[in-house]
């Protein structure tokens, strides 16, 4: 009887490394989009504001940096105009530091239906990213229609390396994504790590160059300071908007293969690992 | 020709140890220190069976026999810790219904983002659209978010999705417990109709006897994570009552120190005893005790028995006559015919009273049992209702003829 040795589908005790089945993924893009849609109409409903959360957020921690560090603590912002200085780092940062928070929770926010559906997990971390690129999306518009306004009252520079802002975003996801996938696993099985982790976030905020120019970090750190990939982006972004400088290559060349590394990384331990956590959820 | 192949599946759990001490354990589980064997259950123990293709297989056992596990591994939900499971055509598993469902969102969103989670494509989801929100009867509030539905209506929703699928395997698991009996038989229509379909092979975990006997070509039972029978569901479903071990039908002592009770009352023994293999509802039954009496000034004794069902109502309350009786050991009986009770889960009481108001002692609780279902000619196997189950005739008669 050899038909009979033919099956369909397999379960096995030994989950394989490498295993990324993303033609799986693919099949179940429906419920992919459909997730992302749940995520952008749940997290409005009931609010009197509603979408418009999206502008409020970034504007008032813009209004908040501007003041506290900008007119109080006086940081110098590299000669760019403060109020788009601001908003293009806390639209990188936000961006990266929700879809790190997004993902790493995932086993324990999605507890209940892990056990009891199956379908490929990653869709859900992968949908709660393209929900924030949607929104940054729409903040972007917001940055733009200010960056026009300034440049034409006050007459900027900038440069067509601007059109790398998808690529930059693309890099923040798969960063905040990685990251994200990575640590999912561990905070399922030891909780103690969100503690520990919200306040390395803090902290990693200012290892970024949010609220101040990366030009002012002192000359023995640089090296290290490069290293992170969000300083990179938000650099570049930067520079591409507001100075007439080419983009770093080595610099971007370098943050690209740390992300792709990353996110290598974090899909195969999430992949196999994705059932096995669910015992001890 | 195999739908499902299941080879020496087995599942290893690590119990407890939350909190501190979570990082040593594991440590020490990957070192293989004996240390760490402390806190593991075998959920499934080698377990190997084959469904073909077409079958409706059910599963039966206590709670922890490991079938919810089996149903899991087979569900890609979780990983067997040995063992290789084979498998032909597409696969749905039903282990809860309403998976998914978000309150914020309306019935017509939920409903495709239950049938999207579930590995419906939304193509498949609008061309049976119209027979889901028929089927869940919630028409006039499909565009209201599911947070304000009455729970029998989110039930209905959710049931009617699931219904709606249409996997060459499909998996159900319990989901029948829910909801009203109105609704069990709805579910347990579509069950039989899904199940009726050619090639359709089910999986389906059950405690409702009935519905595996009637639904089922082939029933296992798992006891501890073995498989202990597998067969025709009337013989395997005979075994398994017989060997039921959720029943406390006997308690007995040999010395009044050590029996229950007071100064004036010490239990011997108090069982119930029935004549049949099976104790269904037509199974006769008795309550028989025995107990030491040892009043210094005895007067009238009066035994009672409490009967009361698993929601802890009162189904009846018996009392003996009052009897002048002496100190030293007495025996009581009560006999409770068959055909009278309901089927479900019972338990009973018996107290001890001495001149019709002196409660001497009551003994709370001190037996339980199950009376299993029986039905004949009949299509019928949801819930049967009402505390009482009499046979008394129901008789048609023929007036006219049109």
């Amino acid at each position: 009887m050899k038909h009979n040795e033919s099956w369909d589908w397999e379960i096995n005790a030994k989950t394989k490394w490498f295993d990324w089945n993303l033609r799986e993924i693919v099949s179940y893009k429906d419920l992919l989009f459909r997730f992302v849609r749940r995520n952008l109409i749940a997290s409005y409903q009931q609010t009197v504001l509603g979408p418009f959360w999206v502008f409020i957020q970034p504007v008032l921690t813009t209004l908040v940096y501007y003041i506290i560090f900008g007119k109080v603590v006086k940081i110098s912002t590299g000669g760019i105009p403060p109020v788009l200085f601001y908003l293009s780092g806390i639209l990188f940062w936000s961006f990266f530091s929700d879809c790190l928070n997004g993902t790493m929770y995932t086993f324990l926010q999605n507890a209940s239906i892990f056990s009891k559906v199956y379908f490929p997990r990653l869709i859900v971390p992968v949908s709660n990213v393209i929900s924030h690129s949607i929104r940054i999306g729409i903040q972007l518009l917001l940055f733009i229609i200010i960056y026009l306004y300034n440049i034409a009252t006050i007459g900027m520079v900038g440069n067509y390396y601007i059109f790398i802002t998808p690529f930059l975003l693309l890099l923040t996801a798969g960063f905040g994504l990685g990251g994200g996938l990575i640590i999912s696993v561990f905070t399922a099985k030891y909780r103690d790590l969100d503690y520990a982790l919200q306040f390395l976030l803090r902290l990693f905020m200012f290892a970024t160059p949010v609220v101040y120019p990366a030009s002012i970090v002192p000359e023995k750190y640089r090296f290290w300071y490069w290293l992170n990939p969000l300083t990179v982006i938000t650099e570049t972004f930067r520079a591409a908007y507001f100075s007439n400088e080419p983009v770093h290559y080595i610099r971007l060349t370098l943050c690209t293969i740390e992300v792709v590394g990353l996110l290598v990384l974090g899909i195969t331990l999430f992949k196999k690992k994705e059932l096995k956590i669910m015992d001890v959820v | 020709m195999i739908a499902i192949k299941v080879e020496n599946i087995s599942k290893l759990y690590r119990l407890g140890n939350t909190g501190t001490g979570r990082l040593r354990e594991d440590i020490r589980f990957w070192l293989k220190r004996p240390n760490a064997t402390r806190h593991l259950l075998w959920a499934l123990k080698d377990i190997n069976f084959d469904i073909n293709q077409g079958e409706v297989m059910g599963f039966i056992g206590n709670n922890g026999a490991g079938k919810s596990t089996l149903l899991k591994i087979i569900s890609s939900i979780t990983t067997p810790t040995t063992g290789r499971i084979s498998g032909r055509g597409s696969i749905a598993s039903l282990l809860e219904v309403g998976s998914g469902f978000h309150g914020d969102l309306t019935g017509r969103e939920n409903i495709y983002l239950n049938g999207n989670i579930l590995g419906m494509k939304n193509h498949e989801i609008k061309n049976r659209f119209d027979e889901i929100i028929a089927f869940s009867g919630v028409e006039e509030l499909i565009d209201t978010p599911v947070k304000h539905y009455s729970s029998g209506m989110y039930m209905r929703l959710a049931f009617a999705v699931a219904a709606h699928l249409n996997p060459e395997i499909l998996i159900v698991d319990e989901v029948l417990a829910v909801g009203d009996v109105e609704f069990q038989r709805k579910c347990l229509g579509k069950m039989k109709e899904i199940s009726g379909r050619k090639g359709k092979t089910v999986l389906f975990v059950s405690h409702n006897t009935q519905a595996l006997q009637n639904l089922c070509d082939r029933v296992i039972t798992l006891h501890k994570g073995n498989i202990i029978d597998m067969g025709r569901p009337a013989d395997v479903i005979t075994n398994y009552l017989k060997s039921a071990d959720n029943n406390y039908l006997e308690q007995s002592y040999d010395a009044p120190a050590s029996a229950p009770g007071n100064d004036y009352i010490r239990i011997k023994k108090i069982a119930i005893q029935y004549d049949t293999e099976i104790f269904d509802i037509r199974t006769p039954f008795s309550v028989k005790f025995e107990f030491w009496y040892n009043d210094p000034e005895p007067g009238i004794l009066i035994a009672g028995i409490h009967l009361f069902n698993m929601a802890g109502e009162c189904i009846f309350d018996v009392a003996s006559k009052g009897a002048q009786l002496q100190a030293g050991l007495i025996t009581g009986e009560c006999l409770i015919p068959g055909n009278f009770l309901n089927n479900g889960a019972y338990y009973l009481s018996i107290v001890f009273v001495k001149d019709t108001t002196q409660r001497l002692f009551y003994f709370e609780g001190c037996l339980s049992f199950n009376i299993e279902d029986f039905r004949e000619n009949t299509a019928w196997f949801g819930k049967w209702m009402g505390y009482v189950r009499p046979s008394f005739p129901v008789i048609l008669n023929q007036q006219h003829v049109l």
